[in-house]
């Protein structure tokens, strides 16, 4: 995210290593949005948090990853294993549920552990876990470090899956409208400009690397290239009978204490159709040059 | 004597206030603030 819009407005990134802290930093105030999981949104708003998904953050992006050495085949073969998510309110955990009923296993058929993302692969590598599920870039972890095997990804079992959503404050969208808009059109824009062209995700890989994941580039390259619609950028406007299939499989679960309607907690008027987004750049500059300013928390 | 004492010290406060906005503020925060543009801080996890 760079600081200047081409409006001008100042949009700072702020990095959290824990979804609670994010989830109380929206809470407080403290910060104005953030990318948080799908089905944490529907609760927080739930919970009369006031806030709104205004846009999606991408689409797949997850994948189950197994031991290379693993006679794990299929989905079956998790029947009786631990299963690491990255948590109860992922959407990572409402695909595990979902999975479980398509191949007609009970809930309690294997064992799903919350795990932090970062710990994942090294869980797995380590032998306290089965298998994992989670978002990019720890899925790719193991495949590139040679101890893990991908068994799916999530393109494949949960055609165009949400994981992360871009919440705002209720309060900005009525009273900052302009900025609300500015941000999810620069989101929009640079999503289009990244399914656009592989050399535009290798120069994104480079930027995001160095700045904003601290993890090596040639990860994020993996990611972004492995193949190329592992994640994708575009489509991000919420849908509601996206969202209401998500709801009604979390509130099964109980991961959501009640119901809660899709105009209680989205908002799609600032979704705007492809054709009307353009970014008038090629290239991105090099790292240092980008002008990105980050803080962590 | 006076005189360079005050030029010493105003020069001082200037050169720590110019290296807390470097530090801590930025100066292109500082100047879209001053111009009255807006800000919006954003969270995420380095996590898809």
């Amino acid at each position: 995210m760079t600081k200047n819009s081409e409006e001008g407005s100042f949009f700072r990134s702020q990095k959290f290593t824990d979804w609670p802290t994010v989830k109380e930093a929206l809470i407080a105030k403290e910060i104005g949005g953030a990318f948080i999981l799908a089905p944490m949104a529907m609760q927080l708003a739930a919970d009369d948090v006031p806030i709104k998904v205004v846009h999606l953050g991408h689409r797949d992006g997850t994948a189950i990853v197994v031991r290379v050495d693993s006679g794990i085949r299929d989905f079956a073969d998790l029947r009786g294993k631990v299963i690491a998510i990255p948590s109860r309110y992922a959407n990572q955990n409402i695909l595990m549920h979902r999975m479980m009923k398509t191949w007609g296993m009970d809930f309690d058929s294997m064992e799903l552990r919350e795990v932090p993302p970062p710990e994942h692969p090294t869980a797995l590598r380590e032998g306290s876990i089965d298998a994992y599920i989670v978002g990019e870039p720890f899925a790719a972890k193991a495949e590139v470090d040679g101890f893990g095997r991908v068994l799916y990804h999530t393109k494949d079992i949960w055609e165009e899956f949400i994981s992360c959503v871009l919440v705002v404050h209720e309060d900005l969208i009525e009273g900052e409208r302009e900025l609300v808009a500015e941000l999810v059109d620069g989101i929009a824009k640079s999503g289009k400009w990244l399914d656009e062209d592989l050399e535009h995700r290798m120069d994104a890989a480079e930027v995001a690397a160095e700045l904003y994941y601290f993890q090596p580039p040639e990860l994020l390259k993996y990611v972004l290239s492995k193949p190329v619609d592992r994640v994708k950028y575009t489509n991000l406007a919420p849908l509601e009978e996206e969202f209401d299939e998500i709801m009604n499989l979390a509130v099964e679960i109980g991961v959501l204490s009640e119901e809660i309607a899709f105009s209680e907690y989205a908002d799609t008027s600032f979704s705007k159709p492809l054709e009307e987004l353009d970014w008038d750049m090629d290239r991105l500059p090099p790292v240092g040059g980008a002008g990105t300013e980050e803080t962590t928390r | 004597m006076k005189l360079r004492i005050a030029i010493g010290s105003l020069a001082w406060v200037l050169l720590i206030t110019c290296l807390h906005v470097q530090l801590n503020v930025g100066w292109a925060r500082l100047v879209s603030i001053a111009a009255g543009r807006r800000e919006l801080i954003v969270g995420f996890l380095p996590v898809t």
